[in-house]
């Protein structure tokens, strides 16, 4: 079980010692269940910190603004930041260092276990209560959760409530951590690609009318790129209007520029964009889930990325974010690389 | 009578292998179909599934990477990477329900006119059937 008071104790020490700028966790939304993401600066903050099953954000996004933040400052800070992350946001700060994009010493990682649990994903959870409204959310024992309703207790099993991502999680403990809280126990994730099993097992004709439906549907808000942990650029190739002007870009360079997406959010445009983003993130998608979960019109986009990471795994032998070592899946290659589909 | 489908297929050729493959069935007389529409790239390593995708919302029928043979690249290791890329395109294309057919790869050395004019010819006879691509196709 992961001790709050554990996790407020170490962030209080790296707070007061000065070793962290400042540090990333979770509050409570004011008094209900609900979690976002907390900034503290101060150690007498720290109350403020929570560990709860609705912890489902991904802070590790939040080191891309901390990077641009010291790019424009004239004398920045340079101190690590702080983070909690889970076993999914571990394995996103290793690809994010295994591209270079951090160093190592840039953040202060607290780590902690999901153990038999994770997150919640809160339409089940909805869905579960039939109607009730939930006070509050805790981690229950042995693979529980305990949500309480109407001043009483129910408990509920973990599987019935628990993301999609978490049931398919390889890896439910951080794999890179300063501190770690919480036992390192492993929870059996069976199958780790059945959400997209029976998609491919669809015939062709069935699988493009379901896309067809799904990609229809986007409005092209980019919420799915802004929280993503590894869409860092700062031009995107698939947004017309995000390009990095500099008090150097002439209105030729602007009008130049390749639109290879268009704006309107038309089927072939949106097409275009999540092929492009499914492609950048082959490789490099950590499974953290957190693209679908903001989508507001639930495209299911991690049975994109799903996809790709087992077709790394399979062609290619890739496992994404255990290893900061290894090179990024598309900058390198084996000799014996399947060729089957090449005349 | 309704003339019959021809499909249109871009052809991303690497310079050194391919296009000169295509340009030796040119020189030789080889006769192929005038479906294809070749672009010169300077390696398949440059192919960006961007490219691919942009051709087939240009309302490409039929979208085919073609480079030298692993282990005869100009630049060492370029269609290696293009392999395991556009393996992964290939992937995503279908899954997302484009018909196998409409994106190829090949490998085409210099000297391999013959196989260049009946690859065209083979991709023609696949395309022929499917019809006009509609599904990635842009229409506004």
């Amino acid at each position: 079980m992961v001790s709050l008071d554990q996790l407020k104790e170490e962030v209080k020490k790296a707070l007061s010692s000065g070793k962290v700028k400042y540090f990333i966790g979770y509050e409570n939304i004011g008094s209900g269940w609900q979690v976002r993401p907390a900034f503290i600066r101060q150690p007498e903050d720290v109350d403020r910190l929570v560990w709860t099953p609705a912890c489902f954000h991904n802070l590790v996004r939040f080191l891309h603004d901390e990077k641009r933040r010291r790019a424009r400052e004239k004398n920045p800070d340079i101190r690590p930041v702080g983070l909690v992350v889970k076993g999914c946001d571990s394995r996103s700060i290793n690809v994010l260092l295994q591209e270079k994009y951090i160093e190592r010493n840039d953040v202060y990682i607290i780590g902690v276990s999901c153990e038999l649990t994770g997150v919640i994903n809160i339409t089940k959870l909805n869905q579960h209560l039939n109607g009730l409204k939930p006070q509050k959310v805790l981690f229950g024992s042995k693979g529980t959760f305990k949500v309480i309703v109407d001043d009483r207790e129910i408990e509920i099993e973990a599987p019935d409530i628990l993301a999609d991502r978490c049931l398919e999680c390889p890896a439910n403990f951080p794999v890179i951590a300063d501190v770690i809280l919480g036992e390192e126990i492993k929870r059996n994730p069976g199958n780790r690609y059945q959400s997209i099993s029976a998609y491919e097992k669809m015939a062709l004709d069935e699988r493009w009318s379901f896309w067809q439906q799904q990609f229809s549907r986007c409005l092209r808000c980019y919420a799915c790129r802004s929280v993503c942990p590894m869409c860092y650029c700062d031009e995107c190739v698939a947004d017309s209007i995000a390009y990095a002007v500099t008090a150097e870009t002439t209105a030729d360079e602007k009008a130049q520029k390749t639109r290879w997406v268009e704006r309107n959010p038309e089927l072939s445009e949106n097409i275009f964009y999540h092929l492009v983003r499914a492609i950048h993130l082959a490789g490099r998608c950590v499974d953290c889930g957190e693209c679908e979960r903001v989508c507001p019109v639930e495209i299911p986009l991690r049975l994109l990325n799903k996809k790709m990471e087992k077709e790394a795994k399979e062609l290619f032998g890739y496992e994404v974010g255990f290893d900061p070592a290894q090179p990024p899946l598309i900058a390198c290659f084996r000799d014996n690389d399947p060729q089957d589909f090449i005349r | 009578m309704a003339a019959e489908f021809e499909p249109r297929i871009v052809a991303f050729l690497c310079k050194w292998c391919s296009s000169a493959g295509a340009d030796l069935a040119g020189v030789s007389r080889m006769e192929y179909p005038p479906n294809v529409i070749p672009i010169q790239v300077m390696c398949s390593g440059s192919v960006s599934p961007l490219y691919v995708f942009s051709a087939l919302s240009h309302g490409a029928d039929g979208v085919l990477v073609s480079g030298c043979h692993p282990g005869d690249c100009h630049y060492i290791k370029g269609n290696y990477y293009a392999r395991r890329r556009l393996a992964l395109v290939k992937k995503l294309l279908e899954y997302i329900g484009l018909e196998p057919q409409r994106f190829q790869m090949s490998w085409v050395s210099a000297t391999e006119g013959v196989k260049f004019s009946q690859l065209i010819y083979d991709l023609v006879k696949e395309l022929k059937p499917l019809g006009p691509q509609t599904k990635f196709r842009r229409n506004y």
